[in-house]
């Protein structure tokens, strides 16, 4: 009886199993880098050139976003404060404090301060700072407690998937226009009677919210997504041209 | 397996519409074209020495060699860097937009120029002002790319001599400014010694007042100085016939919209880059019609050759450029005896019936004087500007008999208070001695001065202009780039871009534009007030203070900062008004200089043609040589990339037995002698291109090319037309026996003159062309591959270009809904693909109305400058890789049937253009086969592609039947373009692909649009609808929305970059949704249609038929605008068929 298998198969097993495991094991690393945190540089925190403590600036001395972020409700870039609005404060508080070096290095000679970038998209992405924060998304739905980091680091993954879960429900993110820049806002604060005498309630909502005990964060983004004809894009133009 | 839809048959008698002669002789290259979306090979690098798939084996194993070191492992670091003081009006990432003007030689073109981050980046329009409305031409939108270009000149040059192996050499040597300006100050001392006498400056005309009033301070201060104004392109015959029929300083200025008949005589007033846009759009405002009862105007078309005019024109008349003033008086003369005009008579009444010139279809003459006279006061005779000063004068003569003068044609007072010197006179000062220092201000007369300029007073044989500027000792050169002219300058000093200095202009009309930078000088040019100004030995100027003063003298009304400031935010000043003068035509004048110049060269001849020397569609005079998207731009009417051609007849070309593409040489006798007492012979070896509609007996010769020493893009890209050109036939040259004693054309060169290096083709090596037909004769010079794109991306199927007579249009106005052979159709099937839900609020649309789109090809370069088109060079093009988003298809309409073999060819075609770009299918072919989804519909309509998906399959471009897709075969974005000979293979490349190092010039980079991606290779790409600026719409309708629901678009708040450039609205941008919106309007006209209707895709894009006007009574009447509606002759046919033909869907938005 002639063999039925050649030579050479007595290797295939051993053969398909290095394969195999090369193969699961590439597949395994690949996989423990590419969807954990770290690949969307979540916790990211490098050093920059003045460690700038955003929680005494905005927690403490209580400033708005916008005092420094100047353009980001009028531009598609949230631009990084200039050299002049730090010294507008610090000719006079902190004049002397060694931390801020650069910045005074800055204003003497005229070179800006090279900040290092923490968030960024990719060149393909083109993302839209005024479109977001004008309807009802706060800084803090992609960037984080910033208000209470002493350093600011990389806090949510901005991927495509994670951009994808406010564009399908912006009712978990939205909040009143108002509230956009205070980061620590929860619905609880939202007094149900004053909430529902501005905004109104959704058209299917059947029992009288006004009379709550509180709102839901589902409940505020229904009401703002309906009464703001909140539509976020989901085709592929929304944000790649 | 390919299911091949079948399309309903082409008819085979009658009149078709066809693209080039290969498609009606139906070649293999043409079925290849047609039938493949790519060519063959077209994913080969060419030269072969570097196949794709070698090259692929090579980056593979480099990047597994790269992955050891796991380089790419580790993030790079990016920056922030917000300025150290805030910038006035400064919002980083947000376009800010500036009036200025373009100065252009016609007048100033106001525009709108947007920056980004303090770098401009697009140039449109100024909506504001009447001289643009909105619209630009191809040059305003690619001037943009001139101010970076890597190649222009960016440094001062002093030229001086050393010594080289003991011989004295030529040296040219970078010097900074300081050291100019004290060159320049001892030459002052010079200049004032004498008063100026040795003093000269040769200009080009750019109508900037603040130039003319440096110029009367420099006559102030130098009083015995000379100032010459040259632009090849200006003619002096038009100037001088208007002074001397309607007075000093009267300008005329065609009212296109006051006319119903127009006849151009030899005259392109649709080439916006001649004439200017808002007479483009006057006169294509009479040409628009909404409905069966709207009139238009009719257009008589006499010339040689297919210009965009002639293509817009309801008759044609193909007549050499040198039989036009034999053309005329016939004309003038049948105007005389009717009218009984004095004017007219007197003008006419000297000049004879010239001996041997050509005999005119009477019943074409007859009909045609007849029309005009019909509309007195509305009819308007236009006569080309570099006929002669006679025709110019018949003209106006004739234009005062039908009582045009005052009513469509303005006589309007432009005052110049001081008379410039032509490069003639001062060609003869140069050659007497007298010219001691030459200032030359742009151009670059050495490249386009006129040949045998003057006669040299010792040899007394005629001079070129380089030997004459070598005989001025102090040359002073402002230059774009340092060219021939450069080389023969003492100094040679960069020129700003007029986007980096303050200027002034003002448009044809006399209204005065402010011209303010944008960015400072890139490479420290200077502009020609500067220059002017340091001339005068005043103060350095930072700012706008030059033009200030001007400005100041307009006396604006109110407080003079605030009208500077409307001034600079307008870009324009309303209260500089001019007057219109009285009109006047002064008969006497005109028959006295009429008489005397009367001389009319007989009728050209197939063995001594005339030769008619053009202005390129693309170069312009030859001062874009070096910019790519005008290299690349196909011309309007030949679709020609990259090079120029001798156009001709097929009947000439039969003549001379030469095929597209094969070199003749035209070699002019001239009656003046050389220094040996030989009659001066020209030359020039030239490609030849068989051009359908070309006059017989007449070449045409397009200059701006062949310019020597430029960037790497113009190099070595077409023939000096120049070389032919001199001072006494600046137009067209014709055997006269005067001054041209013969013309010969042939395909070898000729033995005692071997063509000159200057004209001898880069073309890579000559392929030998089989003798098709017996009389071919044997070819010396050869073959040049010319990049013609006419048979690329040739579209199947039926019904394409729709177009009916005005009188067929008010019989039947839905014949737009039956197309020949609808009969033979399918039913319509219902799709079998899911359709996406189209439910946004507003769904984005397109229109292009047939009838007045001119084809000028703006919208092609503003696409190309809004989306960051790359150029790929010619031999790319040849392969069918070129990336225009948006093409122009340009259909030949024709009765006669062609046989090469009988001798029938389609001698007098009509014209239709065709803007063609992406559909916007609703049930896109095209999305259906990609597999990775890269190609997807969004809601509101647009067919989009998400780039970083796609892997490149190709089968979108496969599947769509518009072949509208481009492909990037090479990264066209990250390799220099430009011809270089690589290694010891000398092989010429435009795209130089792997060899060359990675990376465009940071200059380029710069001119890039940020909210567009800039495609890498290996990726499908094709016309968005402008999809950037459609969100940029959304986001500022949101923000400005904030806390309400009110996100709706405005109506009509923003359009696509190509609806608007175009100059006569002919593409319209919108949402199809709104009843009120414009394209709206468009699309429920009865004209509108949507191709390739019966193949089901639903395009959102549709377009409206062309109507013709012709006049019942002209011999070819019944032949004009036919071919659409598939009938022999215009009569019953129509009807007949269709009664049958099936009613077609309403459109749906």
């Amino acid at each position: 009886m002639a063999n039925f298998f050649p030579r050479w198969t007595n290797w295939l097993p051993l053969k398909l199993s290095i394969c195999g495991i090369i193969i699961v094991s590439g597949l395994t690393g690949a996989t423990w880098y590419y969807v954990t945190p770290k690949y969307t540089r979540v916790g990211y925190q490098p050093i920059q050139p003045v460690p700038f403590p955003h929680d005494i600036h905005v927690s403490q001395l209580g400033m708005d976003c916008r005092y420094c972020h100047s353009f980001v409700d009028v531009a598609a870039h949230s631009n990084l404060p200039n050299t002049q609005t730090c010294m507008a404060c610090h000719t006079q508080v902190q004049k002397d404090n060694p931390k801020l070096e650069p910045v005074r290095a800055s204003w003497k000679t005229g070179q800006p301060v090279e900040w290092v970038q923490i968030h960024r998209t990719p060149d393909y992405v083109y993302y839209d700072h005024s479109a977001h924060v004008n309807r009802g998304i706060s800084c803090a739905s992609c960037h984080g407690q910033v208000n209470h980091m002493p350093v600011v680091y990389h806090a949510k993954p901005h991927s495509m998937a994670w951009c994808l879960e406010c564009h399908r429900h912006p009712e978990n993110f939205l909040r009143p226009e108002t509230q956009i820049t205070n980061l620590d806002w929860k619905p609880d604060w939202e007094k149900p009677a004053d909430f529902v005498a501005k905004y109104g309630q959704p058209k299917d909502a059947t029992d009288d919210w006004s009379k709550k005990q509180k709102l839901t964060q589902k409940e505020i983004g229904q009401t703002l997504k309906e009464r703001w004809n909140i539509k976020p894009p989901l085709n592929c133009q929304g944000c790649h041209r | 397996m390919k299911r091949v839809f079948e399309h309903p048959p082409e008819k085979l008698t009658g009149k078709r519409y066809w693209r080039s002669l290969s498609e009606l002789s139906d070649t293999p290259e043409f079925r290849g074209w047609l039938e493949r979306e790519f060519p063959a090979g077209a994913a080969q690098l060419e030269g072969d020495e570097w196949s794709r798939r070698g090259f692929l084996k090579l980056m593979g194993a480099s990047m597994a060699m790269a992955g050891f070191g796991l380089t790419s492992c580790r993030r790079p670091e990016a920056h922030l860097v917000p300025f150290t003081k805030s910038v006035e009006w400064a919002i980083p990432g947000k376009a800010l937009y500036y009036a200025t003007a373009m100065p252009r030689r016609t007048g100033g073109l106001p525009l709108v120029v947007t920056t980004h981050d303090g770098r401009p980046s697009k140039i449109d329009g100024n909506p504001l002002h009447p001289a643009s409305g909105g619209a630009t031409d191809a040059f305003a939108q690619a001037s943009i790319l001139d101010l970076y270009d890597p190649a222009r000149s960016k440094r001062f040059v002093e030229k001086g001599e050393k010594t080289e192996k003991g011989r004295k050499v030529e040296n040219f040597e970078a010097r900074d400014r300081a050291t100019f300006e004290k060159y320049l100050a001892d030459l002052r001392t010079q200049i004032a010694a004498d008063g100026g006498a040795g003093l000269a400056f040769l200009v080009e005309e750019v109508h900037s007042p603040t130039r003319e009033r440096l110029r009367a301070e420099l006559v102030k201060a130098y009083p015995k100085m000379r100032w010459c104004v040259y632009d090849p392109l200006l003619t002096e015959a038009q100037s001088f016939a208007t002074q001397l029929s309607f007075g000093e300083n009267a300008r005329l200025v065609p009212r296109f919209e006051r006319a119903d008949v127009v006849l151009a005589l030899d005259c392109d007033f649709l080439d916006c880059g001649e004439g200017d846009v808002a007479g483009v759009r006057a006169f294509s405002s009479r040409r628009r019609v909404g409905e069966a009862k709207d009139t238009m105007n009719r257009l008589y078309v006499v010339e040689n050759r297919f210009t965009l005019t002639g293509a817009m024109a309801d008759h044609r008349l193909r007549c050499p450029a040198s039989q036009i003033p034999a053309f005329v008086r016939a004309l003038a003369g049948k105007i005389a005896v009717a009218t009984k005009d004095a004017n007219l008579g007197s003008t006419i009444a000297t000049l004879t019936e010239p001996a041997g010139a050509m005999k005119f279809d009477e019943q074409w003459l007859t009909e045609c004087a007849n029309d005009l006279m019909a509309k007195p006061g509305a009819s308007l005779v236009l006569a080309g500007a570099h006929q002669p000063v006679v025709v110019q004068l018949m003209a106006y003569a004739i234009n005062s008999a039908l009582k045009n003068v005052g009513s469509t044609l303005i006589v309007r007072e432009f005052v110049r208070a001081l008379r410039n010197n032509s490069i003639l006179q001062l060609a003869g000062e140069i050659n007497s001695g007298r010219i001691k220092q030459l200032f030359i201000l742009g151009g670059d007369p050495v490249y386009n001065a006129p040949k045998g300029i003057t006669i040299d007073k010792d040899t007394k044989a005629p001079v070129d202009w380089d030997e004459l500027q070598k005989k001025v000792p102090d040359v002073v050169r402002l230059g774009y780039f340092e060219d021939a002219t450069s080389e023969l300058s003492k100094w040679h000093v960069p020129a700003a871009h007029y986007l980096e200095a303050w200027g002034d202009a003002s448009t044809s009309e006399g209204a005065y534009l402010a011209i303010q930078p944008m960015i400072l000088p890139l490479f420290g040019g200077v502009s020609e007030i500067e220059m002017m100004n340091t001339v005068l030995g005043k103060p350095k100027v930072e700012g706008p203070e030059l033009v200030q003063e001007t400005f100041r003298a307009t006396a604006p009304p109110g407080d003079f900062a605030t009208a500077w400031s409307a001034l600079l935010r307008d870009g324009f000043a309303a209260h500089v008004v001019l007057k219109d003068k009285p009109p006047t035509f002064n008969s006497n004048n005109a028959g006295g200089v009429a008489h005397t110049l009367w001389a009319t060269a007989p009728e050209p001849t197939l063995d001594a043609p005339e030769i008619v020397l053009t202005r390129s569609y693309a170069m312009d005079d030859g001062r874009y040589i070096n910019n790519g998207w005008l290299q690349e731009l196909p011309d309007p009417i030949t679709k020609l990339t990259w090079d120029n051609a001798a156009l001709m007849s097929p009947v000439q070309a039969k003549h001379l037995g030469v095929n597209t593409g094969d070199l003749v040489n035209i070699a002019v006798t001239e009656t003046t002698k050389d220094v040996h007492g030989q009659p001066i012979k020209r030359e020039l070896v030239i490609a030849a291109l068989v051009s359908p509609g070309h006059a017989d007996n007449s070449i045409s010769v397009a200059l701006g090319y062949g310019r020597k020493k430029t960037g790497p893009i113009g190099e070595e890209a077409g023939f000096n037309g120049y070389l032919l050109r001199t001072s006494s036939n600046p137009h067209y040259l014709a055997v006269d026996g005067k001054t041209i004693e013969s013309i010969t054309v042939t395909t070898s060169p000729t033995p005692a003159l071997p063509p000159a290096p200057s004209t001898t083709p880069g073309a890579p090596s000559p392929t030998p062309t089989p003798a098709s037909t017996p009389n071919r004769r044997l070819h010396n010079l050869g073959t040049y591959a010319l990049s013609i794109t006419q048979d690329h991306w040739s579209i199947e199927g039926r019904g394409l270009v729709r177009e009916a007579t005005v009188e067929h249009y008010r019989e039947d106005p839905e014949f737009v809904k039956k197309i020949a052979g609808d009969e033979e159709l399918p039913a319509k099937l219902p799709s079998i693909y899911s359709h996406p839900p189209l439910d946004a609020e507003q769904q984005w649309g397109m229109s292009v109305d047939l009838n007045v789109c001119t084809g000028c090809s703006a919208c092609i370069v503003a696409c190309q400058s809004e989306n960051n088109i790359p150029i790929v060079g010619k031999l790319q093009v040849s392969h069918g890789r070129a990336m225009h988003w948006l093409r122009l298809d340009r259909y030949y309409a024709s009765e006669k049937p062609f046989n090469q073999d009988r001798g029938e060819y389609p001698e007098n075609p009509e014209i239709v253009h065709e803007p063609m770009m992406c559909q916007h299918c609703e049930n896109a072919p095209c999305e259906t086969v990609c597999p990775v989804n890269a190609t997807v519909h969004s809601e509101d309509g647009l067919n989009v592609m998400a780039y970083n998906r796609c892997i490149g399959t190709r089968y979108c471009a496969n599947n769509c039947p518009f072949k509208v897709r481009r492909f990037n075969y090479f990264d066209y974005n990250q390799r220099p373009v430009g011809k270089k000979k690589i290694g010891p293979l000398s092989v010429y490349q435009e795209y130089l692909g792997p060899l060359t190092e990675k990376g465009a010039p940071d200059t380029t980079k710069l001119q890039k649009n940020p909210n567009v991606t800039v495609r890498m290779r290996g990726v499908m790409e094709k016309c968005t609808y402008c999809v950037q600026r459609i969100e940029t719409a959304k986001i500022a309708a949101h923000v400005h929305a904030g806390a309400s629901n009110k996100t709706r678009i405005p109506t009509d708040s923003f359009t696509s970059a190509c609806a608007q450039a175009c100059p006569t609205d002919a593409i319209v941008f919108g949402d199809v949704k709104d009843p009120e919106s414009r394209v709206s309007k468009m699309k429920k006209q009865d004209r509108n249609y949507r191709l390739l209707e019966y193949l089901n895709v639903n395009t959102r894009t549709s377009y409206l038929a062309r109507i013709r006007n012709p006049n019942p009574k002209m011999p070819d009447a019944n032949r004009i605008a036919v071919a659409s509606l598939g009938h022999e002759s215009s009569e019953n046919g129509a009807k007949a068929k269709h009664d049958k033909a099936a009613p077609h869907p309403e459109e749906k938005p």
